[in-house]
């Protein structure tokens, strides 16, 4: 129902345009949030300069960043495939005890501090990549809505961690982690260069590889993913897989900057971590890969965290803070998107108004015989 | 040799058209022999827990999970999933304990419908960010569970009352009969009374059938002329009113308020109502279902206390049961999918 009859430069140019719109726009959302989180810092540093801009305060938000920066890149993995992953920060809280649990193992046990920590980190990313491998099998296997799937994971890993641990917290890290924890390189701290690198990693792999693609397709449309011969649950499995890892990998930092690990930690970083992968672009119907995005969204949250400590408000501010970005994100994309329409419409000067609505998105062209 | 192999398959088809007869459209008597199943082997186990009063436990601890399940109920039937009505819940009772002791006021009913208005005013956030900006309903929950729980405990209060106003302390105090040691409250009745509403909603109103419509498929819905946004907003609406009563019916029996609590059971009601056939794609779930499924929850927690499970493996056990329950349904769903539904139906009834 397309009309055939635009002018032919009109259409070239308009095809030009959306190539060029296509190609750059994660750039050009990822130099959005850039902005972002500049406007953030000028504004939080003009309130208080001494305090925000300070040296301390700089290294205090490198080095938190990390974790929950981690947590979001898991579940915009999630997302990418079009579900979502409820359970990544038991998966980090286990990865977590498990470090700690080891540590002492380890060294009671008369190991060196690197053969321990060698094992307890195996034994950490094990973790993850097994919960992980559950999740994807239960999703994709038993057909369960990963809303649902992680739900009840999150609630069995959790049940898992309290019921090993008696729900009391462990202490203690091998003083290679504890270094890696507190230390820092340049000025930078190492967890934050291990968060660059992971993110670079990750999004080698989400962007570069086969498996990257077939993550990306399997999140646009099920449907079509399946006839293009590829195994789907091969593809889910591996994504969460994937997911499980990288929780596992945020364990590992949360463990090693507070020498500390419970089943109930950082219950409030889920919500946090969500917000920020839908900050960074992820789109929660899939299909869409929003790595270095989630990157940038969790230095953005981090910055008002941050800010809104120094001026002291109540931890429930921030928490309205993030739920009012979440759900601003949304609406301003909507009322964007429905501003640049009514705009091409002008423009275009349309199929006057009765002109045949565009094709539904289902098109049902033969009756089965 | 041939006729016994034609005499058992033909019980066995006749066992399998029995069974889909009365297997319940979701599988209602599979979790009613369940239940029962699980009751015996209690009964077995440990004898002497089977007592009236492991009965009234098991209703004093469902009644608020039923409560707060019939919201979601038709959240989750018309496609869409909620985190945001235990924030409600918790808004709408700890706010009007609040409102009625700065004023000075008593009463044993009209707080309820205060807290029935709260929950409807709260819901209607969730109505814009789902009917209007096409929100995915988690995240759209999600959003709004953290802001309507900040607002409350940044603004409206965060300490514990521990007396409710006089009036409203007796309701908690007035049960209908007992049950072994166990009272069971007057609020049941009530409670029962919106399940029963709900159930007749669903099943004979052009707004209940409409909700089943647009779970089963947006754009049919649409087509044959359901005004999706207007039934999504009424869901919306419906659903966190439905939740301030069920915030305000937990107030009352805990006779405290605290604005920490409900936030973090919401597994527990989701599983009630997803073990009891509604899924989260839509278009499945009736409210006996849930009943079943809240009754399923709240044995599975009370037997875990009275055979004495360390508490420390109760979290752990409940999520094992939510992944089975949930495995099971989608399973089944997944099945019957492939089916023709129509051919059944008739199938079954000549």
């Amino acid at each position: 129902m397309t009309d055939m009859k635009t002018s032919s430069t009109a259409g070239l140019r308009a095809r030009a345009t959306s190539l060029w719109q296509g190609a750059t726009r994660h750039h050009a959302y990822d130099l959005g949030l850039l902005a972002l989180a500049l406007v953030v810092a000028v504004v939080f540093t003009l309130i208080n300069p001494s305090v925000y801009a300070s040296q301390l305060n700089v290294e205090s938000i490198a080095f938190s960043v990390p974790e929950v920066g981690l947590m979001a890149l898991a579940i915009s993995i999630a997302m990418t495939v079009a579900g979502i992953d409820l359970s990544t920060v038991a998966v980090a809280n286990l990865s977590a005890l498990f470090i700690a649990w080891y540590s002492a193992v380890g060294e009671a046990a008369g190991q060196g501090p690197i053969v321990s920590t060698l094992i307890a980190v195996a034994g950490a990313l094990v973790i993850g990549a097994v919960a992980g491998a559950v999740n994807g099998f239960v999703i994709s296997r038993l057909k369960v809505a990963p809303i649902l799937a992680t739900l009840a994971t999150m609630q069995i890993y959790t049940g898992l961690a309290i019921a090993l641990t008696r729900g009391e917290a462990a202490y203690g890290v091998t003083a290679p982690l504890s270094e890696f924890g507190m230390g820092d390189l340049l000025g930078v701290p190492y967890v934050f260069w291990f968060f660059v690198l992971v993110v670079v990693v990750v999004w080698a792999i989400m962007t570069k590889t086969t498996f990257g693609l077939k993550a990306t397709l399997t999140g646009a449309s099920k449907v079509v993913s399946e006839f293009t011969g590829y195994s789907y649950s091969g593809v889910i499995v591996r994504a969460y897989v994937l997911t499980g890892v990288i929780s596992a990998l945020a364990g590992l930092v949360m463990v090693s900057r507070t020498a500390s690990a419970s089943a109930g930690y950082g219950s409030s970083y889920l919500m946090l971590a969500i917000t920020i992968a839908v900050l960074g672009g992820a789109n929660p119907f899939g299909g869409r890969v929003a790595i270095t995005g989630a990157a940038l969204a969790a230095v953005v949250l981090q910055l008002i965290s941050s800010g809104l400590n120094m001026v002291d408000v109540s931890a429930y501010i921030y928490q309205i803070v993030q739920g009012a970005i979440l759900a601003g994100v949304f609406v301003v994309t909507f009322e964007r998107q429905r501003l640049l329409q009514r705009l091409a419409r002008r423009r275009t000067a349309p199929p006057e108004p009765g002109a045949p609505q565009p094709a539904p998105s289902v098109v049902r062209e033969k009756e089965p015989a | 040799m041939s006729t016994a192999v034609a005499d058992s398959s033909t019980v066995r088809d006749r066992m399998s058209a029995l069974w889909r007869r009365y297997r319940g459209e979701n599988n209602e008597t599979t979790l009613l022999l369940l239940i029962l199943a699980l009751v015996g082997v209690m009964a077995i186990v440990e004898p002497s827990a089977i007592t009236l009063g492991f009965f009234g436990d098991i209703i004093r601890s469902g009644i608020v999970t039923l409560a707060l399940a019939l919201g979601l109920l038709m959240i989750i039937i018309s496609g869409g999933m909620d985190v945001s009505f235990p924030a409600i819940a918790i808004f709408a009772g700890y706010a009007t304990i609040t409102l009625m002791q700065s004023l000075g006021v008593d009463g044993a009913v009209w707080p309820f419908v205060v807290a029935v208005a709260m929950g409807l005013l709260l819901g209607s956030l969730n109505a814009v960010l789902v009917a209007r900006y096409k929100m995915e309903t988690l995240i759209a929950t999600l959003g709004t569970q953290v802001i309507i729980r900040g607002v409350l405990i940044a603004f409206i209060g965060s300490v514990y009352i521990s007396v409710l106003p006089a009036q409203l302390d007796a309701v908690g105090a007035t049960s209908i009969m007992q049950l072994g040691g166990t009272q069971v409250n007057v609020l049941v009745i009530p409670v029962l009374v919106l399940a029963g509403a709900l159930a007749w909603v669903l099943r004979r109103t052009m707004f209940g059938r409409s909700i089943y419509a647009i779970g089963g498929d947006k754009e049919s819905a649409k087509r044959v002329g359901i005004s999706v946004k207007k039934v999504q907003v009424a869901i919306y609406l419906v659903a966190g009113a439905l939740a301030g009563f069920g915030g305000m019916v937990h107030v009352v029996l805990s006779r405290h308020a605290s604005p920490f609590e409900i936030v973090g059971t919401e597994l527990n009601v989701i599983a009630a109502v997803v073990i009891g056939g509604a899924l989260d794609s839509g278009g499945r779930g009736s409210v006996r279902g849930t009943i079943l499924g809240v009754v399923l929850i709240s044995l599975v927690q009370n037997s875990l206390i009275r055979l004495g499970v360390s508490s420390y493996w109760h979290v752990f056990v409940v999520g094992l049961v939510v992944l089975a329950g949930v495995a099971i349904q989608a399973r089944s769903a997944a099945a019957t999918h492939r089916r023709t539904r129509i051919l059944e139906r008739l199938e079954t009834a000549a």
